[in-house]
């Protein structure tokens, strides 16, 4: 019996030490970071090893020169107002498309369903460099047009949708067709409202991919003027960068901001969206 | 059923289907032209044949991105997996609030975007002010310049990896762990299996279709990886890849040539290329699953 109990306990030991040492190592790299940023600059790492925050007013000044002496604020707004643009599209657009996929019957519909589902198995390293060429034929290069449009028609978010809106009791769709509503006032005032929950989460998806698309804007937004928060950052990490490791950290520590606060509020809809992807894709 | 019935249906879809038309359809087949012809974007494509995608395959950085490639995907997916996996089975053994405590932390750093990971453990690895160097200094060993030593750069780009990743994958094995009937656990128990036969024999066989899913999604991702190379090395379109090109990846050298030699033609045949490659490789998955029998 004694034997049987120390087994447990010293099993029990090791996995809250594993779990610990694995949390250390997972949160350790963000927490360095605001550390960074949360101490005096220029002090040497011998005499502070940056392990904890040791200077909240050095924090605040920087991050007030960074919006005051850089055009990081701008990049900012630029990459807020694409990611905003970009889940408004993705999810009108998808939930529109959705609806007719997932509710109704018309010639075409599997054929039309089925090519766009194809297509989340082709790899975006084929679809870039021409995407990016009509782009630039279109006279879309610097804009804000240029980064949005070309990536509304999203199939995962269709995937996403068409599973949530085959839900949808085809009773409560016959019900308030025979009580007169038209086709859009179905889409507006019955499906999407039951879908309020699948809609939340692939905004929040979108917003994470949009927040962190990195590849797309680097090569679209070529001017100064509508660089993303990815692109800044990734200026002044660059070998020809004239700024300091505190103005980068800061850069970092702000761009990290918006995606770690929607994961601290929205944390079981982005487990659930991804989980979802996976067993069921 | 009469035209005036559908109308609407398709009127719902056209915005989807006109914008997935032209900027996802469109795009494959006028990529498919460019790469049979020289075109520097401005002046008339001139056909060329096949001559873009030999002057590729023959080139020396192709040859490098491709090795690269096979030895980050042949450690980065196996092991990422299996951490994940670890990790997976870890905060499946918690309970409650501190299930939810683990699985939480140890998936921020997927929530971070890939660019920032990358800038962060830029610093984490650098020489003089980095944190790695810093405990590699407390044990009185000479520093080590990790993004510059041909030696160390592969695997520091593979640890940023894995940590960005893991945390990714270990979420889709928790649903699936979620999904094994408690039954079968009861069932071994009452047979006298101990915790790690159970896993063995019941975890990871009904787990297949799972880990198949992930081990494959890796494999594609991995094969087009861009953000993290290019950020840790300090790429632009004029210099890429780290010293001695020991962090040139295929998508890089394939940016490299559109944007840096304005070659489009030959740019898009890399897509085409790489494409196939990962189409192969894939098939090859589904084909080993079916040999298998998973799922």
């Amino acid at each position: 019996m004694t034997a049987q109990f120390s087994r447990i306990s010293v099993w029990t030991v090791l996995k809250w030490a594993l779990a610990l040492v694995v949390t250390a190592i997972a949160l350790f790299p963000i927490w360095w970071m605001i550390n960074v940023v949360f101490s005096l600059p220029g002090e040497p790492v011998s005499i502070n090893p940056r392990l904890w925050p040791t200077s909240i007013p050095a924090g605040v000044e920087k991050i007030r020169l960074i919006f005051t002496e850089t055009d990081y604020l701008h990049a900012y707004c630029i990459s807020l107002l694409y990611a905003l643009l970009t889940i408004a599209g993705v999810l009108l657009i998808g939930s529109l498309a959705a609806f007719e996929f997932a509710l109704f019957e018309f010639p075409g519909r599997g054929l039309l369903f089925g090519v766009v589902m194809l297509s989340l198995m082709v790899p975006t390293a084929v679809t870039i460099i021409p995407t990016y060429l009509l782009t630039s034929q279109l006279g879309w290069l610097n804009t804000m047009r240029g980064l949005v449009v070309p990536g509304l028609a999203s199939a995962f978010g269709l995937f996403m949708l068409v599973q949530f809106m085959r839900a949808v009791p085809k009773d409560m769709i016959e019900a308030a067709r025979l009580d007169g509503a038209s086709h859009v006032q179905i889409y507006w005032h019955v499906a999407l409202p039951l879908c309020r929950n699948a809609l939340v989460t692939l905004a929040i998806l979108t917003f994470m991919q949009t927040w962190g698309n990195y590849m797309w804007p680097l090569i679209v937004g070529t001017k100064p003027a509508i660089y993303t928060v990815g692109q800044v950052v990734g200026l002044f990490n660059s070998p020809l960068s004239h700024q300091t490791v505190d103005m980068v950290m800061t850069a970092n520590l702000l761009a990290a901001i918006p995606p770690l606060l929607f994961f601290l509020i929205f944390q079981r809809k982005i487990v659930e969206g991804i989980a979802m992807s996976g067993t069921k894709g | 059923m009469p035209l005036r019935r559908l109308l609407p249906h398709y009127l719902m879809i056209a915005p989807f289907m006109i914008l997935f038309a032209v900027f996802f359809l469109y795009p494959i087949l006028s990529g498919l032209y460019y790469s049979f012809h020289a075109w520097n974007g401005v002046t008339k494509p001139e056909y060329l044949g096949f001559a873009n995608y030999q002057k590729i395959v023959l080139s020396r950085d192709f040859a490098t991105a491709m090795r690269n490639l096979l030895t980050y995907v042949a450690i980065t997916v196996p092991l990422g997996v299996l951490v994940a996996l670890g990790l997976a089975l870890l905060v499946d053994s918690f309970v409650g609030r501190w299930a939810n405590f683990f699985r939480n932390a140890y998936f921020m750093p997927v929530v971070l975007p890939a660019f920032l990971a990358a800038t962060i453990w830029r610093w984490i690895y650098a020489p003089n002010f980095g944190l790695l160097n810093m405990i590699i200094g407390w044990f009185g060993a000479q520093s080590i310049n990790f993004l510059n030593d041909t030696g160390t750069m592969l695997y520091a780009l593979i640890a940023v990896d894995v940590w960005v990743s893991a945390g990714f994958n270990m979420i889709i094995i928790l649903a699936g762990l979620k999904e094994i009937p408690a039954e079968l656990y009861e069932a071994a128990r009452l047979d006298g299996a101990n915790k790690r036969q159970q896993i063995v024999h019941i975890t990871i066989p009904m787990l297949g279709p799972v880990l198949f899913f992930v081990v494959t999604y890796g494999l594609i991702s991995a094969m087009q990886v861009f953000d993290k190379p290019w950020l840790l090395t300090g790429s632009s379109f004029t210099s890429y890849g780290g010293r001695r090109n020991a962090l040139l990846f295929p998508v890089m050298d394939m940016m490299g040539r559109a944007f840096g030699g304005v070659r489009f033609g030959e740019a898009a045949a890399y897509g085409f290329l790489l494409t196939l490659a990962i189409v192969l490789l894939t098939a090859a998955m589904f084909g080993l699953r079916r040999l298998k029998g998973w799922a």
